[in-house]
């Protein structure tokens, strides 16, 4: 039994940083970069089911789009447990948007076979919310966003969960495996490495590929495999607020000046 | 980082006679049990400050002549060449940095016990000291004020030898000149009492002599309690203060003011249990209105934003600070350098003060474990020696001790897990911070925490694991790491143990529902009832706290106390308030009465004193003295138990126990700090989690490395041309 665990090396910024010279993103720098906090969950979501059915061989495997500044992620998640870390890339990957992310990452997931596959719900940087859902795409595998509570046995045919929906609602479903979810904060508290931990992913080794062994043309990926691409990044324009005082016909009456003084009409 | 531009204010010079103050950042004058006799303790504290960017830094009070000696208490002195050599140790490092040394000449009266001179204090009338109960001074006549303002002529002159730039007439803490100055002890009929002008007349006349003889070389500094706060009667800011400043004036080149007197001097160096930032200005802010000289003042100032409005709003033009300078030596160069929220903000705590009042073994701080420890360990409060080794650290616990010894450690370049069961950073410190008024002691987490957490990014091996399951021995001894640091902490007893019987007393039980231990109580889980009886062993905070708190939420509370309620807090000048608090929420206090048994809603007390004034052998098996019979019932809703600490060291023991597997799993030592090593305050845990991330190379980082003493040397004169060998009149 085997779970698939899609994990990103995402970025934090201080509260000073720069815009890289070509618009197009920050300048490195500036990055703090650390284990996307969503993946720490779904890591440990795996964790759990493989601790809590020892007598089923339970294989976690981490697997990242990324350039080896992200080993750093992926021996983190060594370190908590995770028996395997693979990181796929080469220079033709740069520039990729979550569709073409997910896209190498499916091509990981049908080498690798596993019964479950987890992404985080996001990434804590840039929040798209796409990757783990397009990955079921490419796979054509039953899925789930948003999981905030799973029951899995390993070996068993389904898998059965709650997810979050708009507006505080909730769902109960099941769903057959091989499945895709994206996992949510809270549905577990993730554990810290211990030093041995550490230790011991030091010296494990990181399985890298480039996209050809996981069978991708060049223009599966990069810009040439995305949907979206940067043109450019700048930090908004400060705006002005104002909170308008007066009852409802007061705050109308100034609402409507602001709107005509804007328009000029 | 640059300063924030909002803070240029506080970077400007101010001129003070002929000398230049860099800035307007001033450690006033405190003591730190160095003296003259401490030279290196001295010079070493004092210039980490100058380094530390502070622009004039002062000796704590300093003696001018053998009548005026503190002993039991320590000062400084400067009676003779043997003190002029020692304290130029002190001028020149703080020259070194480029700041202004000062030296506060003292003159105490009656206040002076004179234990090691045995000299007779002098005063303006003879009165007995308020402070120092038993001492009373001789009036001085005409020629004995000459012979005095010449004391401190002298010592003028023994100052600027030893490299002073601002010499001090010390007439705050009601000191003589203040003594002269106010009516409570000035009760003369002369030209020296009366009238306004001629209670002045002492003081002025010193200024203009002491001026006279070294003001061509030094800056004059007169510190003024410019309100006594004993309303009508001594001095008020809006009378004499304000009038004694305009007098004054031409004579002095900068005026320090605070308020207050000796004997409830907590009310100048004020508690942040009682006092917040600032609380002096109501009154010191009338004296920047008659003053033409610049005026610094004083109020636990740690916030560069409150110092800015100080000094901006015009209610100083110089920020005195004495225990936020001892809490973060580095204060103004933080400041400057926009690291703000790298301040080590004091607490308030007035630990440091309580080593004075015992008698000045060398001050602590609670929040910063190097004061005092600069020369005789080498201890720099901001630069630490690389780490010796790559072994990697497990510390248990995130308390005080904990987490001061893991952010050392990380700065020197451990690889350090700091690990605990609690969600936050502050073991105990987070209970002890919602008891009344003590909010500000959570600045200690606060740094901790802080610093923890940027060390943690520099060092991504590094983690703080919190939350957890409690540590198990097994867990920890296959961890990982080379080196284990047991920082567990301490519980209050749940049985009645305590440091009179021993024992535990018959009956205590805090599984009971009516019976709680403090922990019980923050946790709010037990109901305490109406009447509640504190039953009291501890000479601390822990006992009136709960009373303060108690009372305030409603129920009725008798502390019984077997001990010096709150003691300690004589020593820390927290006391005066706490009783005055106590009295408004009419808690009852039962002195020297112990508990003999516990039942279900009484307990038996007695008078500790009941078993008899003799004392007779009566052979074996019988006690000394006779049966106390003094023995009664005292009923309770809620019975708090506040008679003693034990430490949590189980995981120590159970990892001792354990040796032989040390080796398999890579351990190499085990170290236990803080209160898990034995309950003490919170400044002395600090201490040992700090002291043992310096040492932890030692073959043995449990047990202290020898330090660097001061002695007095046999057979060397402390003064030129003193004999040091034994010789008798005859
Ligand atoms: C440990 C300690 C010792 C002190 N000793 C002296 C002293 O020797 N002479 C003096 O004038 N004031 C002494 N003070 C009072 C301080 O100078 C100051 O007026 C008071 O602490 C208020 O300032 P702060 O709030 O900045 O601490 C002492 C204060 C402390 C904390
Ligand atoms: S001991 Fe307490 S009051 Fe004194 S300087 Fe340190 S933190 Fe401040």
């Amino acid at each position: 039994m085997k779970i698939l665990i899609a994990i990103k090396q995402a970025i934090a910024l201080d509260e000073d940083f720069e815009i890289r010279a070509d618009g197009r993103d920050i300048e490195e720098d500036f990055f703090l970069p650390d284990l996307n906090e969503w993946d720490e969950y779904s890591l440990e979501e795996a964790m759990l089911i493989k601790e809590r059915h020892a007598d089923t061989p339970v294989e976690v495997v981490c697997v990242t789009i990324a350039p080896d500044s992200a080993d750093e992620a992926l021996r983190k998640c060594l370190a908590k447990g995770a028996d395997r870390a693979i990181r796929v890339w080469d220079e033709s990957m740069e520039g990729s948007d979550p569709v073409a992310i997910a896209r190498a990452l499916a091509a990981v997931a049908k080498k690798e076979a596993p019964d479950l596959f987890f992404a985080g719900v996001q990434s804590s940087d840039h929040a798209h919310g796409a990757t783990g859902i397009a990955v079921a795409g490419f796979l054509g595998w039953a899925h789930s966003a948003v999981v905030a509570r799973l029951d899995y046995t390993p070996g068993a045919k389904e898998v059965a969960l709650k997810r979050e929906l708009e507006g505080g609602l909730s769902q109960e479903l099941r769903l057959p495996c091989p499945a895709v979810l994206t996992i949510q904060l809270g549905i577990n508290k993730p554990r810290y490495a211990s030093l041995r931990g550490m230790k011991l992913a030091a010296a494990k080794p990181i399985e890298t590929l480039a996209p050809g062994d996981i069978g991708l043309a060049t223009n599966d990926c990069g810009e040439s495999g995305s949907l979206a691409r940067v043109r450019r990044m700048y930090v908004p324009e400060k705006q002005r607020a104002q909170i308008l005082a007066g009852d409802v016909a007061a705050q109308a009456k100034a609402l409507a000046a602001i709107i005509r003084e804007a328009t000029g009409s | 980082m640059a300063r924030d531009p909002k803070y240029d204010i506080l970077f400007t010079p101010v001129q003070i006679g002929p000398k230049t103050l860099r800035n307007r950042f001033y450690q006033v004058p405190h003591c730190i049990g160095a003296g003259s006799d401490k030279p290196g303790f001295q010079a070493a504290h004092r210039s980490i400050k100058a380094e530390g960017g502070w622009a004039g830094i002062n000796t704590e009070y300093c003696s001018i002549h053998p009548e005026s000696d503190d002993t039991h208490r320590l000062s400084a002195r400067i009676w003779d060449k043997g003190d002029v050599h020692n304290l130029r140790a002190m001028t020149d490092h703080i020259h070194q940095f480029g700041a202004l040394a000062g030296v506060e000449m003292w003159y105490g009266g009656a206040h002076a016990p004179c234990m090691e001179s045995r000299a007779t204090p002098r005063g303006p009338s003879q009165y007995a000291s308020e402070f120092e109960t038993l001492t009373y001074c001789r009036e001085m006549d005409l020629s004995d004020i000459a012979m005095v303002q010449q004391y401190y002529v002298d010592a003028a002159l023994r100052s600027r030898d030893a490299g002073f730039d601002i010499v001090y007439v010390y007439g705050a803490h009601s000191y003589l000149p203040l003594q002269f100055l106010s009516p409570y002890y000035n009760k003369r009929t002369d030209g020296y009492g009366g009238s306004f002008k001629n209670r002045a007349r002492f003081w002025i006349e010193t200024l203009e002599k002491v001026r006279a003889a070294v003001g061509n070389d030094c800056a004059i500094a007169t510190r003024f309690a410019v309100d006594t706060l004993y309303g009508p009667g001594s001095v008020e800011v809006e009378e004499d203060g304000m009038r004694f400043v305009e007098l004054a004036d031409p004579l002095v080149d900068l005026w320090d003011v605070d308020v207050g007197d000796i004997a409830e001097w907590g009310e100048d160096a004020g508690p942040s249990r009682f006092y917040l930032q600032g609380h002096q200005v109501p009154w010191t802010r009338y004296i920047k209105q008659v003053a033409k000289k610049p005026v610094l003042g004083v109020g636990r100032y740690t916030d560069p934003e409150k110092m800015t409005e100080i000094v901006t709003k015009g209610y100083a033009d110089i920020i005195g600070a004495a225990r936020p300078s001892i809490a973060d030596p580095f204060l103004p160069k933080k400041v400057e350098e926009g690291r703000v929220d790298d301040i080590r903000v004091c607490i308030g705590c007035n630990v440091c003060i309580s080593r004075w009042e015992i008698g000045g073994p060398p001050m602590i701080c609670t929040q910063n474990a190097t004061a005092g420890e600069e020369y005789r360990r080498g201890w720099h409060p901001e630069r630490f020696p690389k780490k010796g080794s790559e072994d990697s650290v497990l510390i248990v616990g995130a308390g005080p001790s904990g987490s001061e010894c893991a952010r050392v450690l990380m700065e020197r370049g451990y690889t350090v897990h700091l690990y605990d069961t609690a969600e936050k950073i502050g073991g105990h410190l987070n209970s002890v911070v919602t008891l009344p008024g003590l909010g500000e002691w959570g600045y200690h987490r606060d740094y901790r925490e802080t610093q923890i957490g940027k060390l943690v990014k520099k060092n991504k091996q590094s983690q703080v694991a919190l939350g957890q399951k409690p540590m198990t021995a097994e867990a920890a001894l296959t961890y990982g790491a080379e080196k284990i640091v047991i920082a567990t902490g301490s519980s209050w007893n749940t049985d009645g143990t305590n440091c009179l019987t021993h024992d535990p007393i018959p009956g205590a039980d805090a599984s009971q529902p009516d019976q709680l231990t403090p922990e019980q109580v923050f946790s709010g889980k037990k109901p305490i009832g109406k009447r509640v009886v504190i039953l009291n062993a501890d000479t601390y905070f822990m006992a009136p706290s709960l009373a303060e708190k108690l009372a305030s939420e409603g129920h009725e509370v008798t502390i019984v106390s077997g001990v010096h309620l709150a003691n300690y807090m004589h020593f820390t000048l927290e006391y005066p308030n706490m009783m005055r608090r106590l009295h408004e929420l009419h808690v009852e206090e039962l002195g020297d009465h112990f508990c003999s048994k516990i039942e279900k809603g009484r307990l038996e007390i007695y008078n500790i004193w009941g078993d008899g004034s003799r004392r007779t052998y009566r052979g074996p098996g019988v006690f000394p003295r006779d049966a106390n019979k003094t023995h009664r019932w005292l009923e309770f809703d809620s019975l708090i138990l506040v008679t003693g600490r034990h430490s949590d060291d189980s995981l120590h023991r159970e990892l001792n126990a354990r040796q032989s597997e040390w080796e398999a799993n890579g351990v190499k030592a085990v170290y236990l700090i803080g209160d898990a090593e034995a309950p003490r305050l919170i400044a002395d845990a600090t201490f040992t989690g700090h002291r043992v991330a310096r040492e932890i190379e030692e073959a043995n980082a449990q047990f202290p490395k020898a330090y660097k003493r001061e002695v007095a040397i046999w057979g060397n004169p402390h003064s030129p041309g003193v004999n040091p060998e034994i010789e008798y009149e005859s």
